[in-house]
């Protein structure tokens, strides 16, 4: 572990122009996330939490501050590099799963390796990663409609892996499942911040939070507690 | 390779989960191809058989009157019996040919005809017995005929033999309907069929007579309404043509003959035929441009049912370029759906067209009539491109957050 953060937030800002006038989601907030952190985020609905969300996933930048993932200024990067950074240094696991309906279980997971060397897998990675969170061959060749929640959020993780990213940002992870599987799921998250993963996770649940190192508690775009 | 990208694959997938969709909007581009490629085929088609045709008798050069002449060649005005080429003006034809050619002077006239009770209008030839020989021949399955025609015997055309049933041997009457004198003459002979002809001399709906009984019913004896002359070598053709007209044409003003031959009418047919096939081409064109439109119309449905995955596909980490490749892919594949079954479809419907239209597909398998078909399924592939690129466009700068969001 080093003293850099592996992402920093410095007085981030991010107000969305609506026709019912300006709405900051966050204000001024700061932050460090370092390497290897398991960190929850917390917080009613409306408090940012999703907003904060989109921020660590470089899927937006801000409207003002400075935010830095692996040193780098995001703001500073081009559409490309940000994209890229999405491919290589985020695995994304969502709520609703998010798979892509037309590429079967194993297509999912091998997709992020065909976007990143632009050729298809001949390691054998996917199946590994798939075997790894417990979805066996035969399962693997169906589409995702074809699968239960469970089996989906852990296709999703497996994409979320197999570029070997450093950050897992978890948005919900368990909203949609039993809370049973929830569990089985945040086990293998737990499982995969042991193995050195940097995990942040966005839930309501207080008790899927207990499972996290830090809690960061939202509320009207500021951070009232971490 | 295209086969193991995994872009392609998911546009594959999306066509076959549409396919009722994407069938129907192919359809459109079939149309367009099918249009395009057989009016081409046809349009060359009708060029290369003129052009066959015409070769024939690219050796023959037709000297006429400078009359102004109305209706096709064989036809001449009656008010022209006063003109036509003159003995003296023969007797330099035949001088300046020399042994480079043949010369052949022609009476000719549009006349009415009676075979068995039944009348029919054509060409009525003039000719000297000793040229028939030279440039037309018998088709003797009709009984054995001759050209050494006698003064009330009669050659008759390949079209009307077959139409009035003919035989060697059978009497025709010869003359306008309501004349009180209609000569009967005897068939020495049935041509064969000449097709479209350059030298002015359609037998095909047509009779020969001797010249002598031609200039006995019909007068105008030693002026000839044309004179051909066939060339032994083609190549020299244009330096016998500048030779006549500078013996013949004397007063440039105002020249006493024309000089013709198989090119400038081969020119004057292809390039008409030609026109027409280009505008019929056009109209087909138009109908690429209607399917331009529905291809366009459904790759912005599959992008806007879509919107959730392209979200998906932006958020993880895909580039814009690979998300305007995907939709690209699905465009080009319903271009080759169309174009394939359309090419196909032209082949069949064209060779039919063509068949009944010209009644030969002898040159459908030309190079310049086959080639119509890859040509107009380009077209119709490159079309469905264009129409993709904006729905393309559209797709890969979706904001994938609020692409995400969508239901």
């Amino acid at each position: 572990m080093t003293d850099t953060p592996l992402i920093q937030l410095v007085d981030v800002t991010k107000t969305y122009h609506l026709e019912s006038g300006d709405f900051t989601a966050l204000d001024h907030v700061s932050l460090d996330i370092m390497d290897n952190d398991f960190v929850a985020i917390m917080g009613p609905s409306g408090s940012g939490k999703s907003t904060m969300m989109n921020q660590l996933g470089i899927l937006d930048v801000p409207t003002s501050g400075k935010l830095s993932i692996s040193g780098k200024n995001v703001a500073e990067m081009s559409t490309l590099e940000r994209t890229h950074m999405r491919r290589d240094t985020i695995g994304y696991i969502f709520q609703k799963f998010y798979l892509i309906p037309l590429l079967s279980a194993y297509e999912n997971v091998e997709y992020p390796l065909i976007l990143k060397y632009k050729k298809r897998d001949t390691t054998g990675r996917a199946h590994t990663l798939l075997e790894q969170v417990g979805i066996d061959k035969d399962m693997s060749a169906h589409r995702p409609t074809q699968l239960s929640g469970g089996q989906q959020q852990r296709v999703a993780i497996a994409r979320a892996l197999v570029n070997e990213p450093k950050i897992l940002l978890c948005d919900e992870p368990t909203g949609n499942l039993d809370s049973k599987t929830g569990y089985q799921i945040m086990d293998i998250l737990c499982g995969l911040h042991r193995e050195g993963k940097t995990v942040i996770l966005v839930t309501h649940d207080p008790k899927i939070a207990e499972y996290a190192h830090r809690t960061i508690r939202l509320v009207d775009g500021r951070i009232a507690e971490s | 390779m295209i086969k193991g990208d995994i872009f392609f694959n998911l546009s594959v997938r999306s066509v076959r989960l549409n396919f009722l969709r994407s069938m129907l909007a192919a359809i459109g581009i079939v149309i367009g191809v099918v249009a395009i490629a057989s009016m081409g085929m046809l349009g060359t088609n009708m060029q290369l058989e003129v052009k066959d045709q015409l070769s024939s008798s690219a050796n023959t050069i037709v000297i006429s009157s400078d009359s102004v002449r109305m209706g096709p060649p064989g036809f001449t005005p009656s008010s022209s019996t006063a003109s036509g080429v003159t003995k003296t003006e023969l007797t330099k034809i035949t001088s300046v040919v020399g042994t480079n050619g043949t010369v052949i002077p022609v009476y000719s006239t549009n006349g009415e005809f009676t075979i068995s009770s039944v009348a029919g209008r054509g060409s009525i030839y003039g000719l000297d017995p000793d040229d028939i020989a030279k440039f037309l021949t018998l088709n003797q399955s009709y009984g054995n005929g001759t050209t050494d025609l006698g003064l009330n015997e009669v050659l008759v055309g390949a079209d009307i033999a077959e139409n009035f049933n003919l035989k060697v041997g059978s009497r025709i009457k010869i003359g306008s309907f309501s004349s009180t004198s209609r000569p009967e003459l005897r068939i020495a002979g049935v041509l064969k069929a000449r097709g479209t002809v350059a030298d002015g001399i359609s037998t095909d709906n047509g009779v020969v007579v001797n010249s002598k009984w031609y200039t006995n019913q019909y007068g105008g004896e030693n002026k000839f309404t044309q004179v051909n002359v066939i060339v032994k070598d083609v190549d020299n053709i244009d330096d016998i043509e500048t030779a006549l007209d500078t013996k013949l044409n004397t007063n440039a003003k105002v020249p006493s003959v024309r000089i013709t031959d198989a090119t400038s009418q081969l020119e004057t047919e292809t390039s008409t035929l030609s026109t027409v096939t280009t505008f019929i081409m056009a109209i087909g064109g138009i109908s690429l441009l209607v399917a331009a439109v529905s291809i366009f119309n459904v790759m912005m449905m599959s992008v806007s049912e879509r919107i959730q995955e392209i979200g998906i596909l932006l958020s993880i980490g895909t580039e814009k370029g690979e998300v305007r490749r995907m939709f690209i892919y699905e465009a080009f594949i319903l271009g080759l759906l169309g174009a394939g079954i359309g090419g196909i479809s032209s082949v069949i419907i064209g060779y039919t067209v063509v068949d009944a239209m010209i009644g030969t597909t002898a040159y459908f398998f030309e190079p310049a009539s086959i080639l119509y078909v890859p040509a107009a399924m380009l077209i119709g592939v490159v079309v469905c491109v264009i129409s993709g690129v904006y729905p393309a466009w559209r797709a890969s700068n979706m904001d994938p957050i609020d692409a995400l969001r969508s239901e």
